[in-house]
């Protein structure tokens, strides 16, 4: 009966279902918008009614019939299964199997398993044969049936005796059930089953309709009292055990509510012979694959959340006066069906958008408009109720749309409030005089439409042509956002502002700003612009729009958040320009480093990204060790990837759960954020090559020498393990290459390895500004290298001209005499400058390879004697202490 | 090549181990009442050795083998060896016993003497002093009483001088290592102090007159630049290296004691607890006594106080005697590079 109704229209209680459910749906969606038109044709809606019993038996006959199948191709994991379930529907039936007597066919599946399971258990062979998960089963069931079948000894035994009689009684009692009454029942059949079953009746539930049908001009508030039937007629179908304490309960209810007569119910009973058994064999195996679903808990079925909906050309009946008491009414409407199961939402959303054109059709003012769109666009974020999926191309074009005709209202309309602190009751939708108040945030929105975006990005491949499109309504975004914040600047709060102002920025920092680049550039050679550059160039740069959107953060914003993001923004926004010490001053200032580990994770990548665009910044400026520090964190945990949220580790993955990762999906930064990670680690390896080997080669010898970057040295270490050295390859061969030219103070064959094609094309070209990088390392290169060739081969000399020093690395000859004056005011190199020579003197002050080795010997030697000595004296004075003070005088000496 | 260094090394190693030994077998003397008092080379068995070196050890890496030979009243003769197949991870059961019962049946078939008299190794800059090398000497002295161990060391013979010294265990040593007792005290007992663990024994190195007659007319053929590594001043290494060594070997040296250190502390310890506690024993019989009482019964004071299990000495004697010959390598190798200095300084002073 009503069961098949709801199987099409209770959408949600299906999305949990199988996918063969989703097969049925269609078929049941028709159903679903037939009520309203229904008369009381059954033909058409097929209704089954059948009593408890009935359906209780046939459960177990599919059941059953499932099990002797698995028998027959040996499937005993598939036998074990079935058999627990028909455990449990038999303790559903109980209450009937009770009044009824054990049904034959149960005992016969029981004694037939039984059997089968000993043959199977003696076939030694074909245990073997059997694969384990069978095995187990086997073993699992056979136990399992024993002790089942031991309350069912005598009835089993009897039916051994005389399988042939039960048989047939089987069939017989087929035949019986299908003609309704039952023999079963003759030992006085309750009334209450007797009235149950008539209750099932179509007459019933007909005027059930009927009754909606008179409801529906009205309103279609009565879905409460639609439930309460719901539960009525459902649950004396399934609740069966339950069944014995409410029957009295039922039968009441069912004599009040159903006067169906006698004959109504033979001629459903005779119409569901004719008509229904066709249908019966395909309807019964769908409800059944249901109730395997369902079981083990209580289901209720809900009649599809609100019919009405569905029912585009009866949105008004015709001749109906178009009022703002109308529409709001309906709209109310739809939206009380919002959030409910089994709504349909593409509709809804279409139905909303009916009733805007119906509202503007009748000019009921743009105060409604205006709250029905708002409404549009949050059902069009309600669409996906799943917060991981991504809105569709076209619903998200819907949603710009949307928001772009609000934005033209708004504006349009200056007497139009919006807020979302605006009570329901307190708007004002048409009253012309009065400024329109409407409830709605549009800010809110905005933002729900960026964190879509977001989404969307996130959920596309970056490598396709898809992901260009979907980037190319970044601009609409941003369009968006910019309308949103200029009205907001005229109405909004502080707060709201701040908001907005946040959300301009991220979508700012990371862009570089071209045109003002080339504005600078061109600065200096004249002011001889054309009008037409002039004209492009009339956008505020982005600098000074940052600057202007932070400072009123920073001046009025209270949450912490809002300002330390846009602190972060604005650090990387400075960075990416190249203003290292704005940036650096700012990182400063704001004590973030201290306290960052207390943020948000989302805060905290994007304090990643700032602190690697830093490094990456000083980096260029050729401040290489600032660059280091900056990396060093992120480079050093080996984890950039994931803590830049530029993608998760695959290592990691068996540590978290899904749970986990689904957060940790959402936090990632879509793909035209990202920062280059190959560039990032060769910036930060370089920097380590230019501060390391002038170490290494300054404290060669140095037994406490330490590590200025571990990753470095490991990198070298593994260039160094490998057997066939070629030509390298990725960047990370051509840094350690570069390293170890380095080392031997060539810093020609040092700048070939770092600056060629292939690093050119991997890395140097990403910057900006890639010729000015590129000098500045050349530069950087040759200083260092002279640093270390100094350290390394100063032992060899006994005077160096600074002449040659400066054609051997082809650096000017101050910078030469600076480099090495710094050398020997830092003590690094033990010599002196001869002016009128220019040249470098050496100080052999340095020991040499062996005559270092023999003072760390001696250094042991003494170690060693003063043990012996300590032993010597347990020798001599074991209890006596008249040692020690002779001891310390040793050591004193 | 190696056989014309040998053929006129033949003379002078041979000397100059004999003067080497000469001083340690006068200390020995007394005691040096061991079966073998020289050892007679054969040339073929010492390019044998080389050969073995240069094909199979590089670096670090020793190579082993086993030397035939007979014994001729006090004398030693070897006249051939093999050696054993270089180890490799993968076949682990190969049977050593085995391949040398092999070799020597199928050498026995050659008519090759096939007494089995001892084993070569080459050393790493003179890294031979270690437990294995005492361990399979031990067992070696043990079965066959005349066993040596020559040990060849590759680095000093590319230098220009071939370096071949055959050692034996004092019998002192053996008998500590009969007992298997290290402990400090059965070693205070036996005297071993790192000198007297091996002795030296001197080499001659006997070529039949037909080679020798052989090597005369080759050097008259042969030009004197082949010489060259005696005289190389390029010396600082094989110096460094040693040094390395040396410190190496100190640092364990170091530990070893600090090991016994603490031995001997808890060592100290204990003993007063065990005074102090005889001592409140005797105090309370005393009481006992006077009261009339019958005196606490005697206990095991063993099993109260457990005895410390001493640190095994040997490890440090050999690493003692390691320092040793390390010190000597040094010693010998700086005499003998002042010298060559001092002759190029003379040299240069002469040209100018």
């Amino acid at each position: 009966m009503s069961r098949f109704f709801t199987t099409g229209s209770d959408s949600e209680s299906e999305s949990s279902l199988s996918g063969e459910e989703l097969v049925a749906k269609p078929v049941g969606g028709n159903y679903g918008k037939q009520p309203l038109l229904l008369s009381e044709d059954e033909e058409d809606t097929k209704r089954v009614v059948r009593s408890a019993k009935d359906k209780r038996f046939e459960e177990l006959t599919n059941l059953i019939r499932t099990i002797r199948n698995a028998m027959k191709i040996r499937d005993v994991t598939k036998c074990l299964e079935e058999f627990e379930l028909l455990g449990k529907a038999y303790g559903k039936a109980k209450s009937i199997v009770d009044k009824e007597g054990v049904p034959r066919f149960y005992i016969r599946i029981l004694a037939d398993l039984e059997d089968y399971l000993n043959e199977l258990w003696e076939d030694k062979e074909g245990k073997k044969k059997m694969n384990k998960n069978n095995a187990k089963a086997l073993s699992t069931l056979r136990q399992k049936i024993r002790k089942y079948n031991r309350d069912f000894e005598s009835h089993i035994t009897n039916y051994k005796q005389n399988p042939e009689q039960s048989a047939d009684e089987d069939a017989e009692k087929n035949e019986e059930d299908s003609e309704g009454s039952s023999d079963g029942d003759e030992d006085g059949v309750s009334a209450a089953t007797f009235l149950k079953k008539k209750s099932e009746t179509p007459s019933g539930e007909s005027r059930k309709f009927l009754k909606k049908m008179e409801d529906e001009d009205e309103d279609s508030e009565d879905s409460e009292e639609d439930e309460e039937w719901d539960t009525g007629s459902t649950s004396s179908g399934s609740d069966s055990e339950e069944e014995e304490g409410k029957q009295t309960v039922l039968a009441s209810r069912f004599l009040k509510k159903a006067p169906a007569t006698e004959e109504d119910k033979k001629a459903a009973e005779k119409k569901r012979e004719d008509k229904a058994k066709k249908k019966h064999d395909r309807k019964s195996k769908r409800l059944d694959e249901e109730e395997e679903d369902n079981e083990g808990g209580e289901w209720e079925r809900v009649r599809g959340g609100v019919p009405l909906v569905k029912e585009k050309p009866k949105m008004f009946a015709k001749g109906t006066e178009i009022t703002h008491a109308v529409v709001i009414k309906k709209l109310n409407e739809i939206l009380q069906a919002r959030g409910k199961k089994g709504t349909d939402r593409a509709a809804q959303i279409e139905l909303l958008q009916l009733l805007v054109q119906i509202a503007s059709e009748n000019n009921l003012g743009e105060g409604v408009v205006i709250k029905i769109k708002f409404n549009i666009v949050a059902s069009l974020y309600d669409y996906n109720p799943n917060l991981a999926t991504y809105m569709k191309p076209e619903m998200w074009q819907k949603c710009l749309d949307c928001i772009n005709e609000l934005m033209d209202i708004l504006f349009a309309n200056p007497n139009i409030f919006v807020g979302e602190n605006i009570l329901e009751e307190s708007e004002n939708l048409h009253n012309v005089d009065q400024p329109l108040r409407v409830r709605g945030c549009i800010l809110t929105l905005v933002e729900r439409m960026d964190e879509e975006f977001t989404k969307i990005m996130q959920n596309t491949d970056p490598h396709s042509q898809e992901y260009v499109e979907h980037l190319k309504d970044e601009a609409q975004v941003c369009a968006i956002i910019e309308r949103v914040q200029r009205y907001l600047e005229e109405k909004g709060t502080t707060e709201e502002i701040c908001r907005v102002y946040l959300r301009r920025i991220l979508h700012t920092y990371y862009k570089f700003d071209y045109k003002a680049h080339q504005r600078q550039l061109t600065l200096p050679e004249g002011s001889s612009k054309s009008d037409q550059d002039q004209a492009e160039n009339e956008g505020e740069d982005s600098a000074l729009l940052m600057e202007r959107l932070c400072k009123y953060i920073y001046a009025k914003d209270r949450t912490d958040r809002i300002r330390t993001c846009a602190i972060l923004c604005h650090i990387y926004h400075h960075a990416l320009h190249s203003r290292w010490y704005q940036a650096r001053d700012l990182m400063l200032m704001s004590h973030l480093q201290d306290n960052i580990q207390h943020a948000d994770p989302p805060v905290q990548i994007l304090y990643n990204r700032t602190m690697v665009q830093l490094g990456i910044c000083a980096f260029r400026q050729g401040l290489t060790k600032d660059a280091h520090n900056a990396l060093l964190d992120i480079q050093s945990s080996g984890r950039a990837k994931e803590l830049l949220g530029q993608g998760l580790l695959l290592r990691s993955l068996q540590e978290r759960n899904q749970e986990q990762e689904k957060v940790e999906r959402r936090r990632q930064v879509p793909f035209h954020l990202h920062i280059n990670l190959e560039l990032l680690e060769c910036v930060y390896l370089v920097s380590a090559m230019l501060l390391e080997i002038p170490y290494m080669a300054a404290h060669e010898s140095d037994a406490r020498r330490r590590m200025i970057s571990k990753q470095f040295h490991h990198q070298l270490r593994v260039g160094e393990r490998q057997p066939l050295l070629g030509p390298p390859e990725s960047m990370r061969e051509h840094v350690v290459a570069a390293s170890k030219a380095m080392k031997m103070g060539d810093w020609k064959t040092c700048h070939s390895f770092i600056i060629n094609e292939k690093m050119n094309g991997k890395v140097w070209d990403l910057f900006p500004e890639a010729d000015k990088v590129r000098t500045m390392l050349v530069r950087k290169i040759q200083e260092e290298s002279l640093r270390t060739y100094l350290f390394t081969y100063s032992s060899v000399y006994d005077s160096i001209s600074m002449e040659t020093l400066s054609d051997m690395f082809e650096l000017d000859l101050p910078t030469v005499h600076s480099i090495i004056s710094k050398m020997i005011i830092n003590e690094e190199l033990m010599a002196s400058l001869d002016q009128p020579t220019q040249t470098v003197v050496m100080h052999r002050t340095e020991p040499t390879a062996q005559q270092n080795l023999a003072l760390q010997l001696a250094e042991k030697l003494g170690s060693l004697v003063e043990n012996n000595e300590r032993v010597f004296d347990h020798k001599q004075g074991t209890y006596g202490g008249y040692f020690r003070d002779q001891k310390d005088g040793y050591r004193k000496k | 090549m190696a056989s014309r260094k040998e053929g006129t090394g033949s003379g002078t190693t041979s000397s100059s181990s004999n003067t080497g030994a000469g001083g340690k077998g006068k200390g020995k003397g007394g005691s040096g009442d061991s079966a073998v008092k020289q050892v007679q080379i054969d040339g073929l068995v010492v390019l044998k050795i080389i050969k073995h070196y240069q094909e199979e050890g590089q670096g670090t890496e020793v190579v082993q083998g086993v030397l035939l030979g007979l014994v001729v009243e006090d004398r030693l003769e070897i006249t051939n060896c093999f050696p054993f197949p270089q180890h490799t991870e993968d076949d682990a059961e190969f049977d050593e016993v085995q391949y040398q019962m092999e070799m020597m049946r199928s050498l026995r078939h050659v008519n090759i003497d096939h007494l089995h008299v001892g084993w070569y190794q080459s050393t790493y800059y003179g890294s031979f002093i270690t437990r294995a090398l005492l361990d399979s000497q031990f067992s070696y002295q043990h079965a066959i009483e005349e066993s040596v161990v020559l040990i060849y060391d590759p680095i000093k013979t590319a230098q220009g001088s071939l370096s071949l010294k055959a050692y034996r265990l004092t019998p002192k040593l053996m008998e500590v290592c009969k007992e298997k007792d290290f402990s400090p005290e059965a070693l205070k007992k036996g005297s071993i102090t790192f000198e007297h663990m091996f002795e030296e024994v001197p080499i001659v190195i006997k070529n039949s007159h037909l080679i020798n007659v052989l090597m005369w007319e080759l050097e008259k053929k042969s030009a004197v630049a082949d010489k060259h590594e005696l005289l190389s001043l390029a010396s600082s290494n094989h110096l460094g290296k040693t040094l390395q060594l040396l410190m190496d070997r100190v640092d364990e040296m170091s530990q070893d004691i600090l090991k016994y250190n603490t031995y001997m502390r808890n060592m100290s310890k204990q003993q007063q607890q065990k005074h102090q506690y005889q001592q409140r024993r005797q105090q309370e019989n005393m009481q006992r006594q006077s009261r009339g009482e019958p005196p606490l019964p005697e206990e095991d004071l063993s099993k109260l106080f457990k005895p410390l299990q001493a640190p095994a000495r040997m490890d440090s004697l050999l690493i003692a005697g390691q320092i040793n010959t390390y010190c000597q390598n040094i010693k010998e190798f700086t005499a003998q590079n002042l010298g060559k200095l001092f002759m190029a300084q003379a040299l240069q002073e002469y040209n100018n």
